[in-house]
């Protein structure tokens, strides 16, 4: 699976597609990695055409989090769809990677 | 067959019996196309079978060993090639010779496993005779040595996972009055799903619990299955001292550094029942798939935590409920719910069809993953059932 990346000045907007699990998920958390090494560490996950997330995807999320965090910065994510929603709210992740609906919502601050 | 078994063939019964599905094909497409010769095969010899695991133009599976040329090729290091087999007294009789396909050519070099001893061979066929060359002979040779990597690593991973097969309790826990029963399919040889139950005594001094666990740390495979068994070890440590929400705030503290290091996390579900009155404590971790259900109805045994591992800290304070004789608690992984698409209303809709008193914990818990396996799931799958009796 390949995903898009946008370079928006601020921020940085990665949207993968598809499904988002154990083969998309690395080639995402090393881009996240990349990304926050070289100063970017503002990022949107546009998940608007993900369809399915498993355990790997999540933990590419939150793997991306720590990282943006630890450089002072965010990973928040957009546009997730009911599978994606429903994954973030049965393990909890919800409280700390809150879903925004649109990447326009979850950069309203940077 | 009248010759001794060997650890060699041992090995190969072992390694034909799990198979994976496309690990050796590449291989043997390789030496198929190189030679061009129209039949190119891997063939473990067991006992007193051939198994053909990976081959092209000739069918996988079984046949007897004294009929193949490979388990002549096993005897010996090195290659073993036949110009026209029909004009060798060993083989010109052999089914594949005097019938379909009629092969005339054999070349194999045998392919050693982790004991050292051959387990089986690569050979390439031809319909007409033909001899290889020196480079012909080394290429062979070389595939031959790709093919024992492949091997290697097959095996390592299905000890891996008989490893962690042999840490499920398998035996009912010493306590009265209540059933258990837990079964895990990992989507590959070892996983990151476990359960497991013991007994404790609760440091309220009330006597005995069933401490009951369902783990799934992120991702597949052995590397998940590494983190999965040292969770389950520490927190089996912490469980023997303390409350369960006081072990699970524990197991997060002394996992720490490893889930992070490895950029994992584990969902937890931990209950611990006192089969006499019902009474049932439990945490969950960020797991959320733990029902207490009976024809009436389901209640979620849910709280809001977190599961272990994440970049924030997190409390674990246990919750309450009562398990009546009429109910049953089932726990499941994630790998289960993705097939009934995440729908609680449409689990306990199959659920329902097997709340059956007759039926027991061991047979619910087929029925659940024999369910998802055949719903084609594509994660670790687990199932945990228990009531009291």
């Amino acid at each position: 699976m390949s995903f898009e990346e946008a370079d928006l000045g601020t921020h940085v907007v990665l949207a993968p597609e598809g499904k988002f699990n154990l083969v998309a998920a690395p080639p995402l958390k090393a881009r996240i990695d990349d990304l926050v090494a070289a100063g970017r560490s503002r990022l949107v996950v546009d998940l608007g055409a993900v369809d399915f997330i498993d355990s790997s995807g999540l933990g590419a999320l939150i793997g991306g989090l720590k990282s943006a965090r630890q450089q002072g910065g965010d990973l928040r994510i957009a546009g997730a769809g009911d599978q994606v929603r429903a994954v973030l709210k049965l393990t909890n992740l919800d409280r700390i990677l809150a879903p925004y609906d649109t990447v326009e919502e979850a950069v309203h601050d940077w | 067959m009248a010759m001794p078994a060997s650890t060699g063939r041992q090995e190969a019964e072992a390694l034909a019996r799990n198979v994976p599905e496309e690990r050796y094909d590449r291989v043997v497409r390789l030496a198929q196309a190189i030679f061009g010769a129209p039949i190119a095969a891997l063939n473990l010899i067991g006992n007193d079978s051939q198994f053909t695991v990976a081959s092209i133009g000739y069918p996988k599976g079984e046949m007897p060993a004294e009929d193949s040329v490979c388990h002549m090729t096993v005897q010996h290091q090195e290659i073993l090639e036949v110009r026209d087999l029909r004009e060798d007294e060993r083989f010109a009789s052999i089914p594949a010779v005097t019938g379909p396909p009629r092969v005339r050519f054999y070349a194999g070099v045998p392919v050693r496993g982790q004991s050292g001893q051959n387990v089986g061979a690569l050979c390439i066929l031809d319909l007409v005779p033909r001899t290889l060359g020196r480079q012909q002979r080394e290429m062979l040779a070389d595939l031959g040595a790709l093919l024992e990597r492949e091997l290697a690593v097959q095996e390592e991973m299905d000890l891996a996972g008989q490893v962690q097969q042999l840490m499920l309790p398998t035996s009912a826990p010493d306590i009265a009055g209540v059933e258990v029963a837990g079964r895990v399919q990992p989507a590959r040889e070892a996983g990151g799903d476990y359960f497991d139950w013991f007994v404790v005594d609760d440091p309220s001094g009330t006597g005995r619990r069933l401490q009951m666990v369902l783990g799934d740390v992120m991702g597949k495979g052995l590397a998940a299955s590494l983190i999965a068994s040292e969770v389950r070890a520490v927190l089996r440590g912490h469980s023997r001292y303390s409350d369960v929400g006081a072990a699970v705030a524990q197991t997060s503290t002394t996992t720490r550094h490893d889930l992070e290091a490895n950029n994992r996390f584990s969902t937890l579900w931990v209950g611990r029942l006192d089969p006499a009155t019902g009474a049932l404590d439990y945490v969950d971790a960020g797991h959320g798939l733990a029902v207490i259900a009976s024809q009436r109805g389901y209640r979620r045994l849910y709280q809001e935590y977190l599961p272990l591992g994440m970049p924030i800290e997190d409390s674990w304070d246990k919750a309450s409920d009562v398990l009546g004789r009429d109910e049953l608690l089932v726990v499941v992984s994630d790998g289960v719910f993705d097939v009934l698409d995440d729908s609680f209303d449409k689990a306990y809709a199959k659920l329902q069809e097997i709340l059956d008193p007759e039926l027991s914990c061991r047979q619910i818990v087929d029925r659940i993953v024999d369910y998802a396996v055949s719903h084609a799931a594509t994660d670790d799958v687990t199932a945990l059932a228990v009531r009291r009796t």
